[in-house]
């Protein structure tokens, strides 16, 4: 193909039938996750490329951003050019002022010990001044709010404030082009409209990638766009919003209305006035956080959700509730009968939201069988009898690698091993997070079959009210039915 | 084109010194006296799996902070010394062609120069510069026990990881 | 756990540029070795107690001292046996318990076993670790290396932190019944699934983190500029000479 190097014709972004397969690493082959893409973006557009979850849109963000095939090895065919230069033979750092990238996972990207530093980095990179250097350094932190975390390191920051930190590198930075996956995540309301305010009035070219429609991308973009089968299309705003919802299964009734579940032993556990302090490693916050819940009762076949902010002591609660750990007061009983924390540890199981935590197998059915090869009462072939129909249940292959698998396969894994664990409570921690509510709620239609009793954490209200109408909610320490 | 891989260098070296400083200073498995702690699992873990050059500066470099957050700063240039050379031993013993399983012996010899490396290094360096001959003798037995279980446990994560995340054979440089 | 060794305060070590105090480290480690009497040892040690004192305060210097506390006392029941030789000073009949020469150099060992852990411990103590980076930096340290220390800090709150997770995960996991006693062994074994998740956890992180340092700029032929420096520290000159002079006249006077 005749390519002009450099020009100013040139656009912004452009990906020519691009199609890329992750490389395996068992004897069968990936499918592609992309094929045959592909999207042109002419300079100053402002482009919303929507795709539920787990469809290629974060690989699309990381073959633009150099992490795929460098770092994810797999194969790549088609084209890639940003501002002219082909990514087949530009190496990441060459495009540091032609493209910024903010990632889905904000934990990913940090390289260094303090807010002030991460926002320095590229700039030392780029041979800046020092005073240069300070200079944006201190109007970053200014505009992002993040003054008073200047010296904080990430482990200290909120998801939220994570993902400021890195909008305030790329502002430092100041590139022309900003890829941003899933970057209105998090953000409160207030910094989301500070960053609709810079997409707006930018000078640059903005490629946003999100799995949710939110009220601030109203009047945001002037193109909208579909992932679907690892090909883009473009289309009318209402069009593209109503192809994508029938993507992400919200037309699909939801497997919770009406479910018949069968108790076999009905339990309740309640717990009363409980009262927990932990004092925050932070210093700027010298007030210890407290928590104190009156009364909270959950009985088998119930559905419950618990909603609150980020930070509002969800988490907190949820560990008291499975007994990892111990409250200040107050008293867990379950059938009138006092728990200590090692029974509770097996009478509610806690799905984390990070699934990676609870696999370490290198293939589905030996995690799956895990827990049951411990248990005296079980011999093999019951234990496989079990395996086999809990993975035809929650639709995984019993030969896959699990920590190679995809984000919802591994969920749906991490929520199998509990089901067959066959607790009489489950508790569900930002179930919905990078899931789409339609696989989310299959999800918890299956941990309920056999009678469980469910509290499921969210901050998102409006999934909260598809899963129960029984909310509990927390505001100002104490947690109470909403 | 050949892509430099610098960055991907820094990466793992980085973060290999990081788990080591954590295997020797969060798992510590309480004894009839005293504790265990897992360097000796982390080092020979990034010994079999990433080569002497990653298994060098990780297992010195870690072990060595580890010891400057515990406030034994002291210590530090001396494990630094000790483990740098565990870590690079082991790797090249046990260093070889891609999917060839260790032979046995190879194994077995690994484990003993890993043992023989930290119980004599140590005794070395500290009758030297800290505590006198007759101390350093007393640890012997204590090093022994602990490179002894890290060669046993290392081989095994080794063997574990490789399968439950195939992709750590394009990390290794 | 914590990474920090840092113990905030104003004392003239705070102020003292970490160029000269790395110097100043490294030549009194090397004087504690050197020919010196054992009077002359045991005053550098108390001087370093004091500076220590002054500087990051009475409690801090208590700590330290515990923490080497067990080792010393190791060092004082294995004295008879390093020195067999030479005048008795204790004995039990005619079994020699303690010799002078044994003693003396029980006496050495520990003094110069405070004595360096005194200068380490202060260095770190009363320097916050980017100046000590930055300091060795001044010394030719590489870049690359200085990073990858960064890189390992900002990693270990970070896979510590999903150790304890998994850790906890795996409790709740638990099949089969209640266990109450395990042998040493076993525990090592179940430890396996739980070291297998978090290493798996860690290794994910490094493409990613090689990913971020490409886009950072890692990697570019400008040649890079810092944003933090020594420049706060005023006395550069003057404390490379004190940290010259005061163990050199140390020697001078201690020499035996």
């Amino acid at each position: 193909m005749n390519y002009p190097t450099k020009g100013t014709q040139d656009p912004c972004l452009d990906i020519r039938n691009l199609s890329f397969t992750y490389q395996s690493w068992k004897k069968e082959k990936n499918s592609p996750v992309l094929a045959g893409l592909d999207l042109r973006l002419e300079h100053k557009s402002k482009t919303l490329l929507l795709a539920p979850f787990d469809r290629g849109k974060s690989t699309l963000a990381r073959i633009i951003s150099g992490l795929c095939p460098k770092y994810l090895p797999g194969a790549l065919e088609g084209s890639v050019h940003i501002c002219g230069k082909d990514l087949a033979n530009t190496e990441p750092w060459e495009l540091l002022l032609d493209c910024g990238y903010v990632s889905q996972n904000p934990q990913e990207q940090f390289v260094a010990l303090s807010v002030e530093d991460e926002i320095a980095f590229p700039l030392e990179a780029l041979g800046l001044t020092r005073v240069e250097i300070a200079r944006r350094v201190d109007s970053a932190l200014v505009n992002w709010g993040l003054d008073d975390l200047r010296t904080s390191s990430q482990q200290e920051l909120s998801g939220g404030e994570r993902k400021r930190v890195l909008l305030a590198v790329q502002q430092a930075i100041h590139p022309h082009f900003w890829v941003l996956d899933e970057s209105f995540d998090d953000l409160d309301r207030s910094w989301r409209e500070y960053l609709t305010t810079l997409i707006r009035e930018g000078e640059g070219t903005t490629l946003v990638l999100a799995s949710r429609y939110l009220e601030q991308f109203e009047d945001l973009f002037d193109q909208f766009a579909l992932l679907d089968e690892g090909k883009i299309r473009f289309g009318e705003k209402a069009e593209i919003l109503h192809s994508f919802s029938i993507l992400c299964g919200d037309e699909l009734p939801n497997p919770l209305n009406d479910q018949k579940i069968l108790i076999q032993d009905e339990h309740t556990l309640v717990c009363s006035s409980l009262l927990t302090v932990r004092i925050r490693i932070s210093t700027l916050e010298a007030k210890p956080f407290k928590l104190s819940v009156p009364s909270f009762t959950i009985t088998s076949g119930d559905l419950v959700t618990l909603v609150g902010p980020n930070g509002s002591g969800k988490s907190t609660f949820s560990r008291l509730l499975c007994g990892l750990d111990e409250p200040k007061e107050g008293t867990f009983t379950l059938d009138g009968e006092e728990m200590n924390q090692r029974e509770l540890n097996r009478s509610v199981g806690y799905l984390f939201q990070n699934p990676d935590l609870q696999i370490f197998l290198p293939t589905v059915r030996e995690e799956l069988s895990w827990s049951l090869k411990r248990r005296k009462d079980l011999n093999d072939r019951q234990v496989d009898a079990m395996v086999c129909e809990c993975a035809t249940l929650f639709g995984l292959d019993l030969e896959e690698t699990p920590s190679t698998m995809s984000y919802p396969l591994r969920k749906a894994l991490q929520a199998a091993v509990y089901y067959l664990l066959d607790r009489p409570f489950y508790i569900l921690d930002e179930l919905d997070n990078a899931l789409t509510y339609s696989v989310a709620l299959s999800i918890i239609a299956l941990l309920r079959r056999n009678g469980a009793g469910i509290l499921l954490i969210t901050h998102d209200r409006k999934f909260a009210r598809l899963v129960s109408e029984t909310t509990y909610a927390i505001e100002a320490g104490i947690l109470e039915r909403a | 084109m050949e892509k430099n891989r610098n960055a991907l260098k820094v990466a793992v070296v980085a973060v290999l010194t990081a788990v080591v400083v954590v295997f020797t200073m969060i798992v510590r498995i309480p004894t009839a006296k005293g504790y265990i702690n897992l360097c000796d699992v982390a080092i020979c873990f990034i010994a079999f799996t990433f080569g002497p050059w990653s298994a060098f500066i990780a297992a010195g470099l870690g072990t060595a902070l580890a010891d400057l957050f515990s406030g034994y700063a002291q210590w530090a240039p001396i494990s630094f010394v000790v483990h740098g050379l565990e870590g690079l031993l082991v790797a090249l013993i046990v260093r070889q062609k891609d999917s060839v399983t260790i032979p046995f012996v190879t194994k077995i010899l690994a484990g003993i120069v890993c043992m023989a490396t930290v119980s004599l290094g140590y005794f070395a360096l500290s009758a030297i510069f800290i505590s006198g001959v007759s101390v350093a003798a007393a640890e012997i037995p204590w090093n022994l026990l602990q490179s002894g279980v890290g060669v046993v446990l290392g081989l095994a994560l080794a063997a574990a990881v490789k399968r439950a995340y195939p992709p750590v054979r394009s990390l290794a440089w | 756990m914590t990474t920090n060794t840092f113990v905030a305060g104003d004392g003239f070590l705070y102020r003292m540029d970490p160029r000269a105090k790395i110097m100043a480290m490294l030549l009194v480690c090397v004087f504690l070795f050197l020919g010196i009497t054992l009077e002359g040892l045991y005053a550098t040690v108390v001087l370093l107690i004091l500076v220590g004192s002054v500087n990051t305060g009475i409690q801090h210097t208590g700590r330290t001292f515990k923490s080497i506390l067990p080792m010393l006392i190791f060092m004082v029941l294995f004295m008879p046996f390093n020195v067999r030789g030479g005048e008795s000073l204790i004995s039990i009949g005619s079994f020699t318990l303690i010799t002078r020469e044994g003693a003396l150099q029980a006496a050495r060992l520990g003094g110069r076993f405070i004595g360096i852990t005194y200068a380490c411990t202060l260095l770190f103590a009363t320097t916050p670790m980017t100046d000590v980076m930055l300091g060795l930096r001044w010394y030719r340290l590489p870049y690359k290396a200085s990073l990858v220390v960064t890189l390992a800090f900002t990693y270990i709150p970070f896979i510590a932190d999903s150790f304890i997770q998994i850790t906890e995960s795996h409790r709740l996991r638990e099949g089969g019944d209640l266990e109450k006693k395990r042998s040493v062994f076993k525990r090592l074994k179940d430890l396996l699934p739980t070291l297998t998740s978090a290493l798996v956890v860690a290794l994910r992180s490094i493409p990613y983190l090689a990913m971020s340092l490409e886009q950072r700029g890692f990697g570019r032929k400008e040649k890079r500029t810092s944003y933090h420096s020594l420049d706060s520290y005023r006395h550069t000159f003057t404390d490379f000479l004190i940290s010259f002079t005061i163990p050199i006249v140390l020697w001078l006077i201690f020499k035996a």
